[in-house]
């Protein structure tokens, strides 16, 4: 069975009663019923609707067409929200008389009254028809200020419900969204929000704008979020973006969000009406774009430190090799530069000796010069050999009685020390961990030192004493030799640095470098203090052990 | 050294070799007539085969390695020192500076040989 809706009329007072009767006239004469036929469908409604205007809420009476299966009928129904048999039964039990047939229902607490009444027009009742029925009544001319009013009404409330449908289905809509969507007017006030922003802020829209955000923004992020909420952009700009942390109501910790807000414009108006705008959380890609850019950073550091790495490894290969040659230089200074110096040695020493008969005066000094020479240089070499021999490679760190090592050193130099009458006197002396060889060459090379820059008249005094200051063993080695100016110290524990030409006193300038150098390879140091003509002491700081070097 | 031998009137027991190739060369051809050196005198820093070399080779040989080798060179270095003595070389001289300095080296050389003889 199909109904179609053709008008309805509310039933509000007693104008409304004209109204129905009106209509129904009007539908009567569209089926084709004559004019008595007309005003007794016409009286039947009527009498049902009275007594609907009786209910305190009113009804609704809505006028239709039936045209399924052979019969077709005008169908008169009456909504009333109150259910009241006693109120209709009057004016039904009459109606019920005029009509052909009636139907009456509850469906949940309303009351329907069905009123049919049959026609049979000379055309068929098609969709066109129908429709061409509706606009009839539409456009039907008032009868009555009142009822062109009722009219305007009833417009107005349809409007206004679908309004309250459409908002509703907006509401649900943007609630559905999992961001902040808000409404702002003019002066960065909230208009509207979604559900959302009290969900995460825990906040109102009346005590955000009471507070101005201020709990809800980070603080260092609150400054560019409030310039966007309150400056007033004017008109022809387009949506503003700017990110903030916001807090959650369940603790403490703030989140990245985006605030993105538009202003909305009327079509008809040129002025921004109010702002529109949304918060979406962006806390993770915020992290994941900190945590790449931290990563990035990482990576360079990396990079550089892989590179510093590599040049450092550059350098350190170039060190070993610029060792190596070193070594290498040790090798061939011990072998091909010594053998060479020791033929020429050899061999004048050998004409010096065996050719005396044969060689002249003259020759005779020539050949003693470079005899001579040929002595130096390969004490040289051998001065030079053992500097390139002290290094850390070499070094074996033993327990040494110091005491034993001056003895030692003093055997070594038995001759000179006999040659001079020099007097060397020793405390006794500790037991350090240190490599006794260059412990040897140490004590040898001071008190060598003390012995040759002695004063010609004065036969050397050495005084060597010792006091351990911390872990260190602080030696000392005092003479009453020639002394020297101290602003010569600098240049003197350097190679091949001597303060004295040759034929005054015989030696290398190696002496004091290898005593440096055999100081500072055990940790510790060597100076000295002096005055030109008034002996010279010698401090040499070593540390007891070497696990703490 | 030649010289200094001569002086001590023992230059016809010496065979000299320029090198460790040639040294080895005179060891084997005479032991084919069943000569035998009582004393090796090895220089270290020699063309072709040197020193270590060579004394790695008689120590090796089952017919030379009893004969005592000395090392004799101008210097060396502690590690070569290990080197020799764990090959098995009997002992170290450093060549001689001076005119007496060789006589002594040579007279030490033929003292060594005959005690070995007596």
């Amino acid at each position: 069975m199909t109904m179609h809706e053709l008008a309805r009329v509310t039933l509000d007072n007693d104008m409304d009663l004209i109204l129905v009767h009106k209509r129904c006239m009007k539908l009567g004469e569209l089926g084709g019923l004559s004019l008595s036929a007309q005003t007794t469908f016409a009286t039947a409604v009527s009498e049902i609707s009275r007594n609907a205007l009786e209910s305190e809420k009113g009804g609704c009476l809505i006028l239709n067409v039936e045209t399924d299966g052979r019969d077709k009928y005008l169908v008169a129904c009456l909504k009333d929200k109150q259910f009241n048999h006693k109120r209709f039964s009057q004016g039904l039990e009459y109606a019920k008389r005029l009509v052909n047939k009636y139907n009456v229902s509850e469906i949940n607490g309303e009351t329907n009254i069905e009123l049919f009444y049959n026609i049979s027009p000379p055309f068929r009742i098609d969709v066109a028809k129908v429709e061409e029925w509706r606009n009839m009544f539409r456009a039907e001319v008032p009868i009555s200020p009142y009822e062109e009013l009722k009219r305007k009404n009833e417009q107005l409330l349809n409007l206004s419900e679908k309004v309250q449908t459409s908002e509703a289905q907006y509401r649900a809509l943007t609630n559905s969204l999992p961001m902040i969507i808000f409404s702002l007017d003019m002066k960065g006030h909230l208009l509207y929000a979604n559900e959302w922003l009290t969900k995460y802020t825990g906040e109102t829209i009346d005590s955000l704008n009471g507070s101005g955000w201020k709990a809800v923004v980070h603080e260092n992020d609150y400054e560019s979020f409030y310039h966007l909420l309150k400056n007033p952009v004017t008109k022809g700009s387009t949506t503003i973006k700017t990110q903030a942390r916001l807090k959650h109501k369940n603790g403490e910790e703030f989140l990245w969000h985006q605030i993105s807000i538009s202003p909305f414009i009327n079509d008809t108006e040129e002025e921004i009406q109010y702002w529109i705008g949304y918060i979406v959380d962006i806390h993770t890609q915020k992290v994941f774009e900190e945590t790449l850019k931290d990563n990035a950073e990482l990576k360079r550091t990396q990079d550089q430190l892989k590179e510093n790495q590599q040049t450092l490894e550059k350098y350190i290969e170039e060190l070993n090799r610029s060792n190596y040659e070193l070594q290498q230089f040790a090798f061939v200074a011990s072998h091909d530069l010594q053998e060479p110096v020791r033929k020429l040695l050899f061999y004048s020493d050998y004409l010096l000796k065996t050719y005396t008969n044969s060689i002249d005066q003259k020759g005779f000094e020539y050949l003693g010069s470079m005899h001579t020479a040929s002595k130096r240089m390969r004490t040289l070499i051998q001065d030079l050999l053992t500097f390139s021999r002290i290094n850390k490679e070499e070094i074996r760190f033993k327990p040494i009685d110091l005491n034993t090592v001056a003895k030692e050193a003093l055997q070594d130099l038995e001759i000179s020390i006999e040659e001079k009458g020099a007097r060397i006197n020793i405390q006794s002396l500790p037991v350090i961990i240190s490599d006794q060889g260059m412990m040897r060459q140490l004590f040898g090379n001071i008190i060598h030192n003390s012995i040759k820059y002695s004063k010609p008249a004065n036969a050397p005094v050495i005084d060597i004493t010792c006091q351990q200051k911390d872990n260190f063993l602080e030696l000392s080695f005092s003479d009453n030799g020639i002394g020297f100016n101290e602003q010569y110290l600098p240049q003197m524990f350097t190679l091949f640095q001597r303060l004295h030409d040759r034929q005054s006193y015989e030696g290398t300038g190696l002496g004091l470098a290898i005593c440096r150098k055999i100081a500072e390879i055990h940790g510790g140091k060597i100076w000295a203090q002096a005055k030109e003509g008034e002996g010279a002491t010698f401090f040499v700081s070593l540390p007891m052990n070497q696990s703490a070097n | 050294m030649r010289d200094a031998m001569t002086l001590l009137n023992v230059n016809d027991i010496i065979w000299p070799a320029l090198n460790g190739e040639l040294a080895w060369n005179i060891l084997q051809k005479n032991f084919e007539s069943s000569l035998i050196p009582c004393l090796i005198v090895l220089d270290l820093n020699m063309p072709k085969m040197n020193g270590t070399q060579t004394l790695s080779k008689i120590k090796n040989d089952n017919r030379f390695k009893e004969i005592p080798v000395i090392i004799y060179s101008t210097s060396i270095n502690p590690l070569e020192k290990e080197k020799c003595i764990l090959l098995g070389a009997h002992s170290y001289i450093t060549k001689p500076v001076s005119f007496e300095e060789s006589i002594e080296t040579a007279r030490i050389f033929l003292q060594f040989c005959q005690k070995l003889l007596a």
